[in-house]
């Protein structure tokens, strides 16, 4: 029994990949769209990350690069590492190098608290405040602040522009 | 015309006044369900033991639902529950009932609705000021709307309610995104968690920044920045 089990499970796992390589072979977006449908998420509520699902073991790093006479021993071009798994998740970093030197490097996958791998590129920087101030005395339709009470209301920007609108 | 009404142990603003009489009784019953403040509420029985969670409104056991969702999202930075353990749902229901409201009001035109200092647009063009932490009769910089970014929210680590614990951040953080729930979290989370959940929630999600530390030091993400110069080649007041 236990026997027929094993024999009908292995001729069962075979007919799939059999199917899978025969949807490979004939039709290219089917093979596509089940791509698709397999790089699941955890569900995060306004989100907009674009990252997928990061494999577990990736081939060696990719290359663009050209022979460079400079004396760094670096060639010139743009070089995307490895992904390595840390103990906070997937990591990947990209490097330029022109002129023998490194130019920048660029963190293509970091993960953020949850464990999730996120594409880095929405950093908040420093920004002077005369830059901020340009805006100061616009021309408002609405104003945002800190939450007033029922009483701060009263005294608030709002209110006056509540006012002015009435 | 702008119509404006108090709830919620806030103010909120609607330009111009549409379904006002509808938009009032959806406010006034997530605070008839909602305030800690009303020994009445749901929420209230719930926190006095004579409701149990389980028993509860399946809008309450949502709105907690999300809460602890965002809780697990933001680290536990952001939290529904109070260091006694009240479950307290300040932090994200004033949120939920914009959006609500938002809804109401989907097939209604161009329309503003600000709830004690939270934008919500129909997704025209506008131009939001933000109120200076240090200063709140001035407006230190203001910020363009429009399109998918319909959503500003602004905390302080000095604003009214205890849905933000153990502040150690900044002193203002202005959220700008497609909604709401997401502005407002992230705002209140940021203000608390300071640095890392900053860096955190830019990477997490698609949203705006501009972060303002205790010493008055600014940080904006690119499309903030952005945001912020559109704002200023408009014409000004008067």
């Amino acid at each position: 029994m236990r026997v027929r089990a094993v024999v009908l499970s292995a001729l069962a796992s075979a007919g799939v990949l059999f199917l899978g390589w025969e949807l490979g072979a004939s039709s290219q977006p089917a093979q596509t769209s089940n791509a698709a449908t397999t790089t699941g998420q955890p569900t995060n509520p306004g989100a907009s990350s674009s990252a997928t699902s990061t494999p577990t073991s990736t081939p060696t790093g990719t290359t663009t690069s050209t022979p460079s006479a400079s004396g760094t021993g670096l060639n010139d071009g743009t070089f995307t590492g490895k992904t390595v798994n840390t103990q906070f998740g997937p990591v990947q970093v990209e490097v330029t190098v022109a002129s023998g030197k490194i130019t920048s490097v660029k963190a293509l996958q970091l993960t953020n608290y949850g464990g999730r791998s996120v594409q880095i590129s929405n950093y908040a920087a420093p920004i002077l405040r005369s830059e901020v101030l340009k805006a100061q005395s616009a021309r408002v339709s609405t104003v945002s602040g800190a939450t007033y009470t029922s009483d701060g209301y009263l005294t608030s920007l709002q209110s006056a522009l509540d006012k002015a609108k009435a | 015309m702008i119509y404006v009404f108090e709830t919620m142990g806030t103010v909120v603003s609607i330009e111009p006044p549409l379904k006002v009489p509808e938009i009032e009784a959806l406010f006034a019953s997530y605070n008839e369900r909602f305030s800690l403040y009303r020994s009445d509420s749901e929420l209230s029985r719930i926190a006095d033991g004579s409701l149990r969670l389980a028993d509860a409104s399946s809008e309450l056991r949502n709105a907690y639902s999300l809460a602890l969702e965002w809780r697990s999202l933001t680290a536990g930075v952001f939290t529904p529950h109070r260091p006694d353990g009240i479950i307290d749902l300040s932090g994200i229901v004033k949120a939920l009932a914009i959006e609500a409201a938002g809804h109401v009001l989907a097939e209604d035109g161009d329309w503003i609705i600000n709830v004690g200092g939270d934008v919500l647009t129909s997704g025209q063009a506008a131009t939001v000021g933000i109120t200076d932490p240090f200063d709140r009769t001035q407006l230190l910089t203001s910020a363009r709307l429009g399109g998918s970014r319909r959503a500003v929210a602004t905390s302080g680590s000095s604003e009214r309610g205890d849905h933000i614990w153990g502040g150690r951040g900044f002193a203002q953080v202005t959220v700008v995104a497609n909604e709401i729930v997401t502005a407002d979290v992230l705002a209140t989370a940021i203000v608390a968690g300071g640095v890392d959940t900053l860096n955190a929630s830019t990477s997490g999600w698609d949203i705006d920044v501009l972060a303002i530390d205790p010493a008055g030091n600014l940080f904006a993400t690119s499309g903030f920045t952005v945001s912020i110069a559109a704002a200023a080649a408009r014409p000004t007041a008067h």
